[in-house]
């Protein structure tokens, strides 16, 4: 006892209490707006609870039966969730990797003392800008712009480029390439100023120096920038694939929730809202988070293992 | 002790009697709620309804995009018996697509009991659909919405040689005389409807059977079929295009350089959704005219319901009453001239009212929605139709469809899947 007391007085005073009360708050936040609604959701999934009409089923405990008909193949064979798990990758994977390649090479350029570009601070709110539109009214005017009597369909017919408007909602190709290149648009800004303060961390002498041994521009980049700027990069690509794992409005809006043509562009939380949408049927879209919660960790992990790997 | 407990009993029995009498004497609530998805109606109750002193009418008005008016609507319901009396639900409004759910249900009440009694003056079919499976009557009709053909005059004066409504009704009063003027119409340039979806509401107001049956089985009654049919034709042979009722790509066809022949619609959609086609720049004002066309039909309409559970039954009965079968009288310039009340009039006495569920908006919908992306080229029909019962099923659970794993196969299919072997039969 005495031991304790006196080893105590040693330490001196503490004052990581004012640290804990401080952050307190984020963590009563978070526990009621975050913590607690996840242990629910997984709750909620194990049990049947809709509405059909006004009548209320359930909630009746069912195990893992909803997760058993989320995996259940349909008469073709095809176990949808599958299908809009791929959806979703595929979409995300389109938007994001030009979108991290183009936010890299613009970061260059921006954080170079060669090329000294002028003008950034313009040129960095207008690539940001996008960014602040809110997603459903650009997605609507896409689905304005490419419509069968759209603005882009006019310029086609008047250039003799085709006779017959091109329904650009009828492909796969083309409808998930509007829904990349929206979301391309609207995130490579905040891609590239996230990357732009990564670069402008690494110290300035190490690039001066690669400069005075003689290293190329291609050198500097994979010697010097790319591995002093891998735990921002790591940062960005994850942020990004929970966000792309999440992709709801931009489809949901441009496809009038369809997910068209033939579901292929269908997100899983697009999915979710079907079964949330007028049946509120919380089982089964409980079920579908939890999915959605797994497959981001483990695809989470996965980047963090496969970019951070040491040499 | 005894004589203590006595007493006591004695007062509590005598509050207790005073309270109830108290609150039966008490009058009825000071807010009286109504619940709608957009301000017409509150327009009319403001001209013609007088309301009674010290009482509040409060309007909650909940767009009806995306079923928020009903979400809206269903937790005020469902949190009916919780809600304090001013809170209550005193009177919602809904319209002909989702109706029956709130029919066919014990959130709503008889309104003859509450002393609306007087339907007289009011159409068949508007009571029938306010009527429940037990005959019995929860609400008025406040607007009834036949829907008739709308015809572009010069169009139809160059492919029928007239343009006169009763010889064009001739001309276009079944299915196979509109599907064989559809060709004389190509033939000249137009296009007989603008959209795939045009004529799906003529054909599903005449179904004969409803759309699950006693089993909960899903089917496809031969009116849905015969338009599946009818727009597979029309979209090969280029009679209409592939574009939703609501398209732009349709809307552009109601103006001066538009094609198209004939459009589906009530008095509410060629005075107001016909809007573009009214300004004399684009459009053609009073070159179109109505008749009935193949088949009666209707498209929305406007009932006011009676919760249950309201705190202000005796002005409820007086709103009813008060515009029970008072319908709006639309003017008719855009029309040249001709007397659209006395058409609707007349129409409205062939539209029936049967085989509804309350699945029906979601799958009518969802049917249109699916089918689309086969008129457009996308999927073939029988993928469409996949999709549209994949639709239900997340919809509605407790719905069968051929598609579910989970259904028996029949003998032909039963080998289609090595999978449906393992699986539960429920």
């Amino acid at each position: 006892m005495n031991e304790k007391q006196l080893r105590r007085n040693q330490k001196g005073v503490s004052y990581s209490k004012w640290g804990y009360l401080f952050i307190l708050p984020f963590f009563l936040a978070y526990f009621i707006f975050n913590f607690a609604p996840q242990v629910l959701t997984i709750y909620n999934s194990f049990f049947e609870n809709y509405r059909e009409g006004l009548k209320q089923v359930g909630p009746n405990f069912v195990g893992f039966g909803n997760y058993v008909k989320l995996f259940t193949p349909d008469k073709t064979g095809t176990i949808n969730i599958l299908k809009y798990t791929g959806n979703t990758l595929a979409l995300w994977l389109l938007g994001a990797v030009p979108q991290i390649l183009i936010a890299l090479l613009l970061a260059i350029f921006f954080t170079s003392y060669r090329l000294n570009i002028k003008g950034q601070q313009f040129f960095k709110t207008v690539i940001y800008m996008p960014n602040l539109i809110m997603a459903s009214a650009f997605s609507m005017l896409f689905f304005t712009l490419f419509s069968n009597v759209g603005p882009v369909n006019q310029l086609i017919q008047a250039w003799g480029w085709s006779d017959v408007p091109i329904d650009f909602f009828a492909y796969k190709g083309t409808v998930r390439g509007l829904i990349s290149t929206m979301n391309f648009l609207m995130w490579f800004g905040n891609t590239t100023i996230l990357l732009m303060a990564g670069i402008m961390g690494i110290d300035q002498d190490l690039f001066e120096a690669a400069n005075l041994d003689g290293a190329s521009s291609v050198q500097t980049f994979f010697r010097i920038t790319l591995p002093l700027l891998m735990p921002i990069l790591v940062y960005t690509v994850i942020t990004a694939m929970i966000g792309g794992l999440q992709m709801f409005d931009v489809p949901q809006v441009l496809t009038k929730g369809k997910g068209m043509p033939d579901r292929t562009s269908m997100t899983l939380v697009m999915y979710l809202n079907n079964y949330l949408g007028g049946s509120k049927n919380y089982g089964m879209s409980g079920a579908i988070s939890v999915i959605i919660f797994i497959v981001t960790g483990i695809l989470s992990l996965f980047v963090f293992r496969t970019l951070n790997k040491k040499d | 002790m005894k004589k203590t407990i006595a007493m006591l009993l004695v007062l509590v029995m005598v509050f207790a009697l005073c309270g109830t009498a108290a609150f039966a004497d008490e009058p009825e609530g000071k807010v009286f709620n109504i619940y709608a998805w957009n301000e017409e109606f509150k327009g009319f109750f403001e001209k013609y309804y007088t309301v009674p002193e010290g009482v509040t009418v409060n309007w909650i008005i909940v767009p009806s995009d995306n079923g928020a008016y009903q979400d809206a609507l269903d937790a005020a319901l469902l949190n009916q018996a919780d809600a304090k009396d001013d809170d209550k639900v005193d009177m919602f409004l809904a319209e002909a697509d989702y109706i029956l759910k709130y029919v066919d249900s014990d959130f709503t009440q008889d309104v003859t009991a509450l002393g609306v009694n007087d339907f007289s003056n009011a159409y068949k079919y508007t009571v029938q659909a306010a009527t429940d499976a037990n005959g019995v009557v929860k609400g008025v009709s406040f607007q009834c919405c036949p829907s008739a053909l709308i015809y572009r005059r010069s169009i139809a004066k160059d492919v029928l040689g007239t343009d006169d409504p009763a010889e064009v009704q001739a001309a276009l009063s079944d299915w196979d005389k509109f599907n064989a003027v559809a060709a004389d119409a190509k033939a000249k340039g137009y296009y007989m409807t603008a959209s795939f979806a045009e004529t799906f509401r003529p054909f599903s107001n005449n179904c004969t059977t409803p759309w699950v049956d006693a089993d909960n089985n899903i089917q496809i009654d031969p009116q849905i079929e015969a338009w599946m049919a009818q727009t597979d034709e029309f979209i090969k042979n280029g009679y209409t295009l592939t574009a939703g009722v609501w398209d732009d790509e349709k809307n552009v066809q109601m103006f001066k350089d538009g094609k198209t022949m004939c459009f589906f619609g009530p008095a509410w959609y060629f005075n107001f959704c016909m809007g573009n086609a009214q300004d004399p720049d684009k459009g053609c004002s009073g070159d179109w005219a109505i008749c009935e066309g193949p088949a009666a039909h209707f498209w929305g309409g406007t009932w006011l319901l009676a919760p249950a559970g309201t705190d202000n039954p005796t002005m409820l009965a007086d709103v009813m009453n008060t515009f029970i079968n008072n319908e709006p009288n639309y003017g008719s310039a855009f029309l040249g001239g001709q007397n659209d009340v006395a058409v609707f009039s007349e129409m409205t006495d062939n539209i029936v009212w049967e085989n509804h569920t309350i699945y029906d908006q979601l799958l009518n919908e969802g049917l249109q929605n699916s089918l689309q992306e086969y008129y457009r080229g996308s999927v073939d029909q029988d993928t469409a139709m996949e999709n549209f019962y994949l639709y239900v099923n997340e919809k509605y659970p407790t719905i069968v469809t051929p598609w579910q794993s989970h259904s028996k196969p029949s003998r032909g299919e039963a080998n289609a899947s090595p999978l449906l072997k393992s699986d539960r039969n429920v």
